[in-house]
């Protein structure tokens, strides 16, 4: 089976420039589905769940939480599966 | 992506007068499930709560100025929530309104929408003869440095939930209990600006005609049966 490593970046927002990284709702070497909530991310006021962008498993979280990051960081990464 | 002009989006307007904070938490996350899976159209429930402290994402305990045995003796209960924000107060005389939107219908401009709950909040209190206005780094709707509204909003599946709360004749004791969003801030009710009486049932009408206006939902009222899909009616 192969295996392939996605980025997740944060989503474009609209006009954020910078969040802070609240929390990651799974650990690495958890299994996900494309679409599941995978970590929390605040700015101004708003809470935003960054979803899965693919189904896999987490294999690799790079954004700490409590830390600030800028449009289009690369939050973690998820190795594809299926 | 906000606003827009031809025939609207159709959205069910859900009345819940008053309502205590944690069984309006469980129906807007029971909703919230529904509007992520299609089984609804955009939400938008409006509701007065019974006294009730609030902490977001950014909520500090610090912030909180009463002590356990002051809020027991006032019957206000504190949550801890998954909206952004601070700590904050809901209760009696503040208009709060969830709009449960699926932002991919709406630019899936996260910014965007709260700004556009903050200027159908301002066209709403220009309408009642109250002139307030954004802060730049400070969400929320003012009356020069006073609050006279908060935004906290939670998105899960570019679905909103939590939202906005308009002080339209709040006890300024309660408020008292916290420092709003972490700041030496005051705040302050439509009621004090006219110096009068406005009721809750007018603030609401004008603010749900302003909304509809600057998101494009042709709105209706519908009841708690008619959201839930007739289940639990």
């Amino acid at each position: 089976m192969n295996s392939e490593r996605i980025d997740v970046v944060l989503p474009d927002l609209g006009d954020v420039e910078q969040v802070r990284v609240v929390q990651w709702l799974h650990h690495p070497g958890e299994a996900l589905h494309a679409g599941d909530d995978l970590l929390e991310v605040e700015t101004e006021k708003t809470t935003f769940v960054v979803p899965a962008p693919v189904s896999g498993r987490l294999v690799e979280i790079i954004a700490d939480e409590g830390t600030t990051i800028e449009r289009g960081a690369l939050l973690g990464r998820i190795e594809r599966t299926g | 992506m906000v606003g827009s002009s031809g025939p609207g989006k159709r959205a069910l307007h859900l009345p819940l007068d008053r309502a205590d904070y944690g069984w309006t938490l469980d129906l807007q996350r029971t909703l919230h499930a529904r509007r992520k899976a299609g089984a609804c159209p955009d939400l938008l429930l409006t509701v007065e709560h019974n006294p009730v402290i609030t902490f977001g994402r950014s909520g500090s305990s610090e912030h909180l100025l009463a002590s356990p045995a002051a809020l027991r003796r006032e019957g206000i209960e504190v949550f801890e929530v998954e909206r952004g924000g601070d700590v904050t107060y809901h209760g009696p005389g503040q208009l709060v309104v969830y709009p449960i939107v699926d932002l991919r219908a709406h630019g899936r401009d996260v910014r965007g929408f709260v700004r556009g709950l903050e200027s159908a909040m301002i066209d709403a209190l220009t309408d009642l003869g109250v002139g307030a206005a954004r802060r730049e780094g400070y969400p929320g709707v003012w009356v020069s440095d006073r609050k006279i509204a908060s935004i906290g909003v939670y998105v899960s599946g570019w679905v909103t939930r939590h939202g906005l709360a308009l002080n339209v004749a709040v006890n300024p004791r309660h408020f008292a209990m916290i420092r709003p969003c972490g700041l030496p801030i005051e705040t302050v009710s439509i009621a004090e600006v006219v110096n009068g009486k406005v009721p809750l049932e007018m603030v609401r009408g004008r603010l749900l005609e302003r909304l509809a206006e600057r998101f494009g939902w042709e709105l209706e009222d519908a009841n708690l049966s008619e959201v839930l899909g007739g289940e639990n009616a």
